[in-house]
């Protein structure tokens, strides 16, 4: 007991001696781990709007924590319109219970029911494992804001390097929830902004609002047969930027291809960024080169003989190293 | 008719006095297609294995002239014979002919390979391939952006 006390003690000293930058640094890291477990755990709902140059979207979010289980409902409320003509009134819903997700998304007299794999959206933008960001970014305190109404601690994620962007979390102070997230180039101009405008707690624990509005009129189909696969193939990338790991590889027929396309997804822990490599179709130009697209950066490269296209709201440098990087390993001895 | 339908299937329709509505579902026409869009709906909710577009269609007419058989239980959430239809050979050998199918994928993909050194590269900017940013927004783990998908991006970098 007396030894454990000590320990204690000695801890409490050996904090002391911290200068207080580190303090601030080490509280700011507590309120992104605050924020990271509120967004999975709390009751809320509420509405968001997310910016991405001139495109914007208002969504409805339902949270639930039931026993466990997170299950969330988004209605995207302001659906634009396609090439002049006004879409469906009816809104697209997206349910998605842990990583598994189900959108209706209507389309002229039917609706398309999609399935996706997904994780960390809105407001659970920060992994509940924080390390992979304390190794590529420091974070600071900032100041008091008031968001939807309601005081939030902005902190400030700052890249250790040149391969991210910046973010900036608004941090609800009293629940802990983010409530709003922008994402800054280098040059400190905004590419993205995703922001509650509306928000409450839910008490009840009424689930009733997980189904979608069913309408009898319109045909429901399944999406047509895209298959997801997860893979392991022999696609390496040498040398990844620092911080960034694999976080999925997979392999879907996309429309009008021949051969699957192969997709890994590489994250930092917030930043990420997708390799795309599929076969050179005979008679169709491969593509080389980059291109910015709202805050997307677009890399295409060409490895013997299969095109390589890397996409993620990532700096320039980070996209076309992971395009450079790529390589396919004959050997099959690892498996 | 097809609000009856929707309370038969959520247990809130009395089975006794459901024959005429089971009866038109088996007749086919609008009413089948609506039971099979419930049936669509409520595997894809519960994230389930959802099968063929016609396979609800398929199990319709297998079941000839059992209406009860159709009847979920009242108040419990139906989950008609969802359970059978993955211990059947059937569901299995649909798993193994799509798995038949991806590796015969990536055969094709690594057959392809150096055979297409004939045409010259082409800037990326003039032949904008959207189709990978729609991808990459859908998987993307922490995908802000996920929510712009769908949107017509033509012309949205210019």
């Amino acid at each position: 007991m007396l030894k454990i006390l000590s320990a204690i003690l000695l801890a409490t000293i050996g904090f002391a001696g911290f200068n207080s930058a580190s303090f601030a640094s080490e509280d700011a890291w507590l309120a992104l781990q605050k924020a990271a477990f509120a967004a999975r755990e709390l009751n809320y709902q509420g509405i968001f709007v997310y910016q991405n140059g001139k495109q914007t979207r208002s969504v409805q979010i339902t949270h639930m924590n039931n026993a466990g289980q997170e299950l969330t409902r988004n209605m995207i409320l302001d659906n634009q319109s396609v090439a002049g003509k006004p879409t469906s009134k009816q809104p697209r819903e997206v349910f998605s219970q842990g990583s598994d997700i189900v959108i209706f998304h209507p389309k002229n007299d039917k609706v398309i029911i999609e399935k996706r794999r997904g994780q960390n959206l809105f407001p659970a933008m920060l992994p509940v494992n924080l390390n992979s960001l304390k190794t590529s970014y420091t974070a600071k305190i900032g100041v008091l804001d008031y968001i939807a109404g309601r005081q939030a601690q902005i902190i400030e994620l700052i890249p250790k390097d040149a391969y991210r962007y910046s973010y900036k979390i608004w941090t609800d102070t009293e629940f802990g929830l983010l409530v709003k997230m922008t994402l800054q180039n280098e040059k400190n101009e905004t590419l993205e902004q995703i922001t509650f405008q509306e928000l409450s707690m839910l008490n009840s624990h009424d689930l009733n609002w997980y189904q979608p509005s069913i309408d009898l009129s319109k045909k429901y189909e399944m999406e047509d047969a895209t298959l997801l696969n997860r893979v392991h193939t022999n696609w390496i990338v040498a040398e990844l930027p620092p911080g960034y790991v694999k976080v999925d590889h997979i392999e879907f027929m996309a429309n009008g291809k021949t051969a699957p396309v192969n997709q890994m997804i590489f994250s930092d822990g917030i930043a990420s960024v997708s390799l795309f490599i599929e076969p050179v179709v005979k008679g169709q130009r491969p593509k080389m080169g980059h291109h910015l697209i709202g805050s997307t950066h677009i890399c295409a490269n060409i490895v013997e003989g299969y095109q390589v296209m890397v996409v993620g709201e990532v700096p320039l440098a980070t996209v076309q190293q992971i395009a450079k990087a790529v390589s396919f390993k004959k050997q099959t001895a690892t498996r | 008719m097809k609000e009856q339908l929707s309370a038969l299937i959520d247990g809130e329709f009395d089975v006794e006095n459901a024959e005429h509505l089971i009866r038109s579902v088996k007749s086919g026409g609008e009413l089948q297609e609506c039971w099979q869009s419930y049936h669509l709906i409520g595997d894809a909710m519960r994230n389930e294995m959802v099968l063929s577009h016609d396979f609800s269609a398929r199990v319709l007419s297998a079941l000839g002239d059992e209406p009860t058989v159709l009847a979920p239980q009242p108040v419990v959430k139906p989950t008609i014979a969802k359970t059978s239809f993955f211990k059947t050979n059937q569901f299995w050998s649909v798993a193994a002919s799509v798995a038949a199918v991806m590796f015969v994928g990536v055969m094709v993909l690594q057959q392809q390979l150096n055979s297409a050194e004939d045409s010259s590269p082409i800037e990326i900017a003039n032949s904008m391939p959207l189709e990978y940013l729609e991808a990459h927004q859908a998987a993307a783990p922490s995908g802000a952006a996920y929510y712009i998908q769908n949107v017509n991006l033509t012309g949205a970098g210019q």
